[in-house]
């Protein structure tokens, strides 16, 4: 994927630049708003990385201009502030997703990850399949290898985002704003209890499982070992 | 907080006593005057008696018997409405001039009450009062004079009725000045009790306006104000501190971060990978403290939640319910809902769920196996009241507000995970919403309880 990173911070944006080339990413690193906004603008981009808090036109108002110009680019703002009324705000001014300084660098390369895969227009889908596993959206049932399995209300929503998101990983604080709308990051670890149990229902008693862990970064649902 | 109202303020209390005072004085003024004027009118009307009869007695003396009934007869004819009556009696008892009776020829003053001589229309009084002076004459006869009293009793109704009226008006008056009075000062007492109150709520910047009606007032609410001052600088300063080492430290701890991710990348060798997790586990840990240390700063500093709204608890409480059964579960403690529907308040959404799963974690955290933890929302009043009860070792009676503070931790709970800084947000998401939060004794155990009062959405 295409990304445009814009961080004021040189020792971050190295860092930012590394991580997500690394994974595979080409970036372009820019240290100003007028200069993101003039990138963003004349260069097609997959997913835009923008620090909320660069000197001069800052990470808000440089996404309020693309945005302003036409330009629908999937927009994620990285930030110090992790006040509720920041978060609201840049998601009101057209931001698509919000991560807050310091994170994890899985965390950010799920989140791109997930914001770059997004479908454009939102598809009517009906059926979610992963290998054998197949969710009816519609009816809110689940069956493996033709086996119905019956999961509980939270289970269930958890296991569809998973596999709206399957074979990508996806990270613990995406679970729980997802599936929980918890902006927060409790103490205790229930994601890891919740998963257990679905493990349990979904991957238990199969010859292959479904949903892995990946240690340091989060849960990925796909056939691959 | 109830406003007073005019009624129960001080000054019209002192006005009721001012106004106690006035009739009291009122009261004395009459007596006295009432007194001194009925004294001076009934000298004057004994003077007027005495000089008759020494007159009568002259003309007796002078002029002879004959002229004397004439003289009578003459001046109660005379006498305006019968002032003065008259009555001459002959030694042996016989009436020679005077319409009194002849039973009152005695001699020396009397009261006297007479069925009235004069009484033609039924208006009229049917008795008169009379003082009487009877002089024994040269050759025996008794000779009489009474001067009517009705006048001096008019008088001294006449005051008295003029006192009472003017004890009545100022009493009164002093009454309806000091609900005025009252009534302008409140007014005033009212305004600068809401700066209070929105000082209380976080605007720590506002002062007090001037209470007015006289210097003394306004020199106090410039010391009142002298005090916000101090305060706010020793809070801008305390404020100030925490939130700076919480920001100035968490830079680095951010580059340190990010070093050890890249260092991780670079460096294979499962043994160094693991070490370099356990150094990011405690960085983040280090970070999450921070972290909260500045939520708790931002909401304290903060004037109130600035996204109110419509917040359905119910769905909130059952959310954390669900998240936090199979949590409960793995712990081996038993989580319980007594969840009333459709509870809404006024608030901020994320604050209040984050502060309900900060006391259902520390109920399953700080309890031993086995027990029971009750999460519960009823509506109270027109708010609503959220309680997290558990039946584990509790905390001390001496101890409740204590924990309530950043970073205090009870002697028992320093073995388990936790910054000491869950209570502390709990606390200050309470503030912001006005709610009051009480820990108490769930015997066994702790109950927390938070009263959410109903407030309007902005």
């Amino acid at each position: 994927m295409k990304i445009l990173l814009l961080e004021d911070d040189v020792a971050s944006r190295a860092h930012v630049e590394r991580l997500l080339r690394a994974a595979g990413h080409v970036v372009d690193g820019c240290a100003s708003g007028p200069d993101a906004i003039f990138l963003a603008t004349s260069q097609s981009y997959d997913v835009l990385v923008l620090d909320r808090m660069v000197p001069g036109v800052d990470g808000l108002a440089t996404l309020k201009a693309v945005r302003a110009a036409g330009v629908r680019t999937a927009a994620l703002f990285l930030t110090a502030m992790d006040d509720v009324d920041d978060r609201v705000e840049g998601l009101e001014s057209g931001a698509d997703d919000y991560l807050v300084k310091p994170f994890a660098g899985a965390e950010l390369l799920a989140r791109v990850a997930a914001l770059g895969r997004r479908p454009p227009i939102a598809e009517e889908t009906t059926r979610l399949v992963v290998a054998d596993l197949q969710l009816d959206l519609l009816k809110r049932t689940v069956t493996r290898a033709g086996r119905r399995i019956e999961l509980q209300q939270q289970e269930y929503k958890l296991l569809e985002y998973l596999a709206r998101h399957a074979g990508e990983i996806v990270t613990r604080t995406m679970l729980l704003e997802q599936v929980w709308s918890f902006h927060f990051d409790p103490g205790t670890n229930l994601i890891e209890s919740h998963m257990s149990r679905l493990r349990a229902k979904v991957d238990r008693g199969f010859d292959r499982e479904l949903i892995h862990t990946v240690r340091g970064a989060g849960y990925r649902l796909d056939a691959t070992a | 907080m109830r406003p007073p109202r005019a009624l129960e303020s001080g000054s019209f209390r002192f006005a009721i006593l001012l106004a106690a005072v006035f009739a009291l004085g009122a009261a004395a003024l009459l007596t006295v005057v009432e007194r001194s004027v009925g004294r001076y009118a009934t000298e004057a009307a004994a003077d007027g008696v005495t000089t008759e009869v020494a007159i009568l007695s002259d003309e007796d003396r002078a002029a002879g018997r004959a002229a004397t009934v004439q003289a009578i007869a003459r001046r109660e004819r005379a006498s305006r409405e019968h002032q003065l009556r008259y009555l001459l009696v002959d030694t042996r008892g016989r009436a020679l001039a005077g319409g009194l009776p002849p039973g009152l020829a005695r001699l020396g003053w009397r009261d006297v009450t007479l069925a009235n001589p004069d009484r033609h229309e039924s208006d009229d009084p049917r008795t008169v009062s009379l003082m009487a002076l009877g002089t024994r004459l040269a050759d025996g006869a008794i000779l009489v004079v009474a001067s009517d009293t009705v006048e001096i009793e008019e008088l001294r109704g006449g005051l008295l009725r003029s006192t009472t009226a003017f004890g009545v008006g100022i009493t009164v008056l002093v009454l309806v000045g000091g609900f005025t009075v009252g009534s302008i000062f409140l007014r005033r007492l009212e305004r600068v009790n809401q700066s209070v109150e929105r000082i209380m709520a976080g605007r720590f910047t506002e002062r007090l306006p001037p209470i007015g009606m006289s210097p003394e007032f306004d020199h106090l609410s410039a010391n009142l104000n002298r005090m916000l001052d101090r305060i706010e600088v020793l809070m801008d300063g305390l404020r100030q501190v925490s939130t700076d080492i919480a920001h100035d430290l968490r830079t680095p701890l951010t580059r340190l971060r990010q070093q050890l991710e890249d260092l991780k990348a670079n460096a294979p060798g499962a043994a160094f990978e693991t070490q370099v997790d356990g150094a990011l586990a405690q960085t983040d840990r280090i970070l999450t403290i921070f972290r909260a240390l500045m939520r708790i700063g931002a909401l304290e500093a903060g004037a109130g939640p600035r996204r109110l709204v419509a917040v359905d608890l119910s769905e909130m409480m059952e959310r954390v319910h669900r998240a936090y059964l199979p949590v409960a579960e793995d712990g081996e403690r038993r989580l319980i809902a007594d969840i009333a529907p459709a509870v809404t308040v006024s608030g901020d959404a994320e604050l209040l769920t984050q502060a309900v799963t900060n006391l259902v974690e520390n109920a399953l955290l700080h309890t031993p196996r086995g027990a029971e933890v009750v999460i519960g929302l009823a509506r109270r009043g027109s708010g609503a009241a959220i309680t997290v009860a558990d039946d584990g070792l509790g905390v001390p009676e001496h101890e409740r507000d204590k924990v309530l503070r950043r970073f205090y931790r009870l002697d028992s709970a320093r073995a388990s995970p936790g910054s000491g800084l869950g209570l502390a947000l709990v606390a200050a998401v309470a503030t912001l919403h006005q709610a009051t939060l009480t820990l108490s004794d769930n015997r066994p155990g702790l109950r927390v309880e938070l009263f959410i009062p109903a407030r309007k959405p902005s």
